[in-house]
């Protein structure tokens, strides 16, 4: 009785392992992608990065890393992203805002244009701005005209200031999109209740709309902030790396315009760029949570 | 009085981003179309574009990658998330954690990962941008194909059809793929369209394709390559325009089957 018990046991465990294997086979061409394409690519670097390339392990390139030239690129990178994911989040948050009290046909169309422009980084965006912005541009021909020559004044389209300009053409339809769902918890009779209890527009403002909906703002900020620091093509085009970002530098090692003795330096960039934008992934994360546990 | 204020805010908001998108983009079209030495508004840039037969060597280039692309998502990410819905609830967080981490890496560090870590022969073929194209696109596709699978009732469509006497083969055919093909022709276009703008990685790995030949041409013409550059912008927002449009049609009339469907199940 005993025996047969266990027989049954083992075979329907033995059934059950298989046909579990089998079961799982539509997750295989995803998986060996990502290993492949993904993980394996990501794994050589780490190794790199603490190897001398002899294979013996090495922590040289981090040491390099920590030097003034690259501590410097990736301030300039991190206050890059700072600047440009904080003013379009808060002008697409305005934004944002009054298409939400619009008409429905209205919204739907700004987010289908949203959709559009939030794609359209890169190259040719560049070269738009170039077009539009440049010292030849017509707006920058039409304004001096107008008394404003903003050239005279120290702007230049190929500088930081210009890299916010371009990055807010694609990051302010970006925030439209990931900020507006978080409009659609807005109530009609928080303001209500406001207005009766005696509250003003502006206290309105302080203590019931930016508390409610700072969660999403941070979250859909911090989306824009990781987005930007990872931009390559825009400000590849652009500036040619006359702003020394990190993602621009390590295009420079791999393309050998900038020659170091530490061969592995590109791998450490690579990781330290990593650890920043998992950092500020897995604060996203948080807020994301935290906004949606409203 | 307060809601006129707040009316003509609405509208002077509205119109100044409406300035700040237009603008640009119609300046560099008058750009676009000056001749050399400002003399005058022509064609010639855009005529330009057509004479250059690296032009269409590059357009197939990409378009290939792109198809390519778009055919190993239907292979790799489609079944795998449909999978996720049908009977892998139990992986279905850790892939959905897997399909973010492509955004956590900057592709300049998958770049230089790709070009240490390929064999030979991976790196000697210009389809294995395709494959990295596919992983770079995977947060967007994954997430869009889990999305639209959450707001159709598949498990019980597939249940139905299996307790109906279909056969695996038959379910896949006339059951999964019609009732989610909204949810993959939006993924594949998704990976198509990131395909095909894709620089980073392409150029870091020394290929040639459409966006990374604009760049190569510009050192030898602005104009022509500012031509260039609106002509593909132009291009991709209408494509972009017309199938979401498309998109946002069926989309209605997929939520309304989807509500009929459950409306179905409560009469019965």
């Amino acid at each position: 009785m005993t025996v047969m018990s266990t027989n049954r046991g083992t075979a329907t465990r033995k059934g059950g392992g298989s046909s579990a294997i089998f079961k799982t086979l539509p997750l295989a061409p995803f998986s060996l992608v990502f290993i492949f394409f993904f993980c394996w690519p990501i794994f050589q670097i780490i190794k790199n990065s603490i190897s001398d390339g002899k294979g013996h392990y090495n922590l040289g390139a981090y040491r390099l890393m920590f030097t003034k030239p690259y501590m410097h690129a990736f301030s300039v990178s991190l206050q890059l992203s700072f600047f440009s994911a904080l003013s379009a989040g808060l002008i697409g948050a305005i934004i944002a805002f009054y298409v939400h009290k619009s008409s429905k046909s209205l919204q739907s169309g700004i987010a289908m244009l949203s959709g559009v422009l939030a794609n359209s980084g890169g190259v040719p965006l560049a070269f738009m701005f170039i077009a539009a912005f440049g010292a030849q541009g017509g707006i920058v021909t039409i304004l001096k005209k107008l008394g404003f020559d903003i050239y005279g004044h120290g702007f230049t389209l190929y500088s930081f200031s210009g890299l916010v300009l371009v990055y807010s053409f694609f990051q302010i339809p970006l925030m439209l999109l990931v900020f507006t769902p978080a409009l659609a918890g807005m109530r009609n009779e928080w303001r209500e209740a406001n207005n009766s209890l005696g509250g003003s527009n502006l206290q309105f403002i302080r203590w019931v709309l930016i508390p409610v909906l700072f969660p999403a703002f941070l979250a859909s900020t911090l989306l824009l902030f990781a987005s930007a620091f990872s931009a390559f093509a825009t400000a590849r085009a652009l500036t040619g790396g006359s702003v020394a970002l990190v993602p621009l530098v390590i295009g420079s090692l791999i393309d050998g315009n900038v020659i170091t003795d530490q061969a592995n330096l590109g791998d450490a960039l690579a990781v330290g760029m990593v650890v920043v934008s998992a950092i500020v992934m897995i604060f996203y994360g948080f807020s994301l949570r935290w906004a949606r546990g409203r | 009085m307060k809601t006129r204020i707040f009316e003509a805010t609405r509208y002077l908001i509205l119109a100044a981003g409406l300035i700040f998108f237009v603008l640009p983009v119609a300046s560099a079209i008058e750009f676009s179309l000056r001749g050399y030495g400002n003399k005058g508004h022509t064609m010639a840039n855009y005529s330009w574009i057509f004479q250059q037969d690296d032009f269409f060597t590059n357009i197939t280039t990409s378009l290939r990658l792109a198809a390519v692309a778009a055919v190993l998502t239907l292979l790799t990410v489609v079944p795998a998330v449909v999978f996720l819905h049908l009977e892998g609830q139990k992986f279905k967080r850790f892939f959905e954690f897997l399909a973010i981490l492509p955004l956590v890496v900057p592709v300049v560090s998958l770049a230089i990962g790709a070009q240490k870590a390929m064999p030979l022969f991976v790196q000697n073929s210009e389809y294995e941008l395709a494959f990295f194209y596919v992983v770079i696109a995977i947060p967007y596709t994954f997430q869009s194909l889990n999305v639209g699978l959450a707001s159709i009732p598949l498990k019980t469509l597939v249940e139905a059809s299996r307790s109906l006497g279909a056969s695996f083969t038959r379910t896949v055919l006339s059951v999964i793929i019609p009732a989610i093909r909204g949810s993959i022709n939006s993924a594949l276009f998704l990976a198509i369209t990131l395909s095909f703008g894709e620089f980073t990685l392409t150029s870091l790995l020394h290929w040639e394709t459409f966006p990374v030949w604009i760049t190569r041409v510009a050192q030898g013409n602005v104009l022509g390559s500012i031509a260039l550059s609106m002509f593909s912008l132009i291009g991709a927002w209408t494509l972009l325009i017309v199938v979401q449009s498309a998109q946002n049609w069926k989309g209605i009339r997929l939520k309304r089957t989807a509500e009929e469907i459950e409306l179905e199940e409560v009469a019965l």
